[in-house]
């Protein structure tokens, strides 16, 4: 149903029938499945990569000068491009790895490439932050470089990384509706093909809502679990 | 007997790109086994700088440190890692890990060198009785107060039975009741464990309260040491009178408010 044609409220009312719906369904599970999977990588390789650049970096617990002005100066490359970008850039790679350069598992690539970089950025922000004389006086009692970094540096950033990683995940979402217009699939796909191109706004107006949802969420469990955190500390 | 800690013309200055600071210029200083040696100055004198150089956490551009018969400046990062074990260092801003109970953070030292778990709940407690803390054992520190935290920071620092301890403005951010029972707690190891102790403050009521022997740092020389009484009684230097001018004004000023003084 088009603005165009019918009345303001009957699209908007037409937006939770279950005609819309039946169509969106797949495509939210499609999203989801790549926002999933492309968070958990994030995740895990975001961290250790910001671990990584802060351990080498030149106040770091061992820095090595040359190591992190190649991994910064890769990371800055990586995070100059706009999504977009990074999608078309990393088609042809989808090609290569995968044998497609659409659909729902190519555009994986282009979302850990873009939102890595960007994490680990995060995380190297939270463990930056760390009171310098904490890392001191665990220095002064003789921890080794791995007792340091793993005993005391993550767990006193723990509520950072998790508010970082809220940021990213709703980066994430907004970069899979993107990459929907890339062939991707999911709820971009269909914001495109059928809000867009076909005028099919009680489409698009559920697809709005499912983004908006999407992120709330996000945001509530990301604030919840790093305010747990800091209750349990007291430190709110 | 000689000194414990011998500190030979130790140097340091600290470069930026516009200018060279010279904090440390030839320090020399003899500290014996079982004293609590007070280091007193105003702030820039390079007291920090100078106790941060004794565990190296701070790298001295030239001179020497000895602890007992190890050069600390001549160990290799692993051996200084394990020297640094036995030496205990307290901060004025605690610097407990906030990620940790209280109980973790007395016990984190320990882990450090494989202690037996058993060892570990054993020796915590006792550092805690010690303390005085015996039923905050799972707090966090973020839930405890200033003086609270400062009991944890020696504790913490007590735990692998360092034979040196080094505080850093230990008492500098805390109440003057909390000050008082802190300064007690650390004249109470000293006698019961032997400890040295080698405290910075620019509280001279704190060094004289719990020192031996004091040492006035001003523009990164030592102008002045000797027992506390000498230098409290019959300052010889500038520094050193100035200090206790000021003292005794803000002693009188604080009585005269109808206080006691600090």
């Amino acid at each position: 149903m088009s603005f165009l044609k019918y009345p303001f409220w009957d699209v908007v009312k037409h937006a939770f029938s279950k005609e819309v719906w039946d169509t969106l369904w797949p495509a939210v599970w499609d999203t989801l499945y790549m926002v999933v999977l492309s968070a958990v990588i994030t995740l895990v390789l975001g961290v250790l990569l910001g671990i990584g650049l802060s351990v080498i970096s030149k106040d770091g617990v061992r820095p090595i000068p040359v190591l992190n002005e190649t991994a910064s100066t890769i990371v800055n490359c990586l995070r100059s491009l706009p999504q977009m970008i990074m999608i078309i850039v990393t088609l042809p790679l989808a090609r290569m790895l995968l044998g497609q350069s659409y659909g729902v598992n190519a555009c994986i690539i282009a979302l850990a490439a873009s939102c890595i970089p960007m994490y680990a950025r995060l995380v190297q922000g939270a463990i930056v932050e760390i009171p310098k004389g904490k890392i001191e006086a665990a220095k002064a009692m003789g921890s080794s470089s791995a007792a340091i970094v793993f005993r005391i540096m993550l767990p006193e950033a723990i509520p950072s990384i998790i508010r970082g990683f809220t940021v990213a995940l709703i980066g994430i979402i907004s970069m899979t509706a993107l990459a929907g217009s890339f062939g991707a699939g999911g709820i971009g796909d269909i914001a495109v093909r059928f809000g867009f191109n076909r005028f099919y706004h009680d489409m698009l107006i559920a697809s709005v809502l499912v983004l908006i949802v999407m992120v709330e969420i996000a945001q509530i469990f990301g604030d919840l679990f790093s305010n747990l955190i800091l209750r349990k500390r007291h430190l709110i | 007997m000689g000194a414990y800690i011998r500190i030979e013309d130790l140097h340091k200055t600290f470069k930026n790109k516009k200018e060279k600071i010279e904090v440390l210029r030839g320090i020399d200083l003899e500290i014996n086994k079982g004293e609590i040696y007070g280091i007193v100055g105003f702030s820039g004198a390079g007291k920090s700088t100078l106790v941060r150089c004794i565990n190296r956490l701070e790298e001295p551009d030239s001179g020497k440190v000895w602890i007992g018969d190890t050069e600390i400046t001549a160990l290799n990062k692993k051996q200084l890692t394990e020297r640094r074990r036995k030496i205990g260092m307290i901060f004025q801003q605690f610097n407990l890990f906030d990620s940790m109970t209280v109980y973790q953070n007395i016990a984190y030292p320990l882990t450090l060198v494989k202690t037996p778990k058993k060892e570990i709940e054993e020796k915590v407690s006792k550092l805690l009785e010690l303390v005085g803390l015996s039923d905050k054992k799972d707090a966090y520190p973020g839930s405890l107060s200033g003086g609270q935290k400062q009991r944890v920071g020696i504790a913490r620092a007590l735990a692998n039975d360092p034979d040196v301890l080094l505080s850093d403005e230990a008492t500098s951010a805390l109440d003057p009741v909390s000050t008082l029972a802190i300064l007690d707690l650390l004249e109470q190891i000293n006698d019961e464990l032997g400890v040295t102790i080698i405290m910075i403050t620019h509280e001279l009521e704190a060094a004289k309260r719990i020192c031996g022997k004091v040492a006035v740092l001003e523009n990164g020389r030592m102008i002045e040491s000797g027992t506390t009484q000498d230098i409290f009684l019959d300052p010889k230097s500038s520094t050193g009178k100035i200090f206790l001018e000021v003292y005794k004004e803000f002693r009188h000023k604080s009585t005269f408010a109808g206080g006691e003084g600090i």
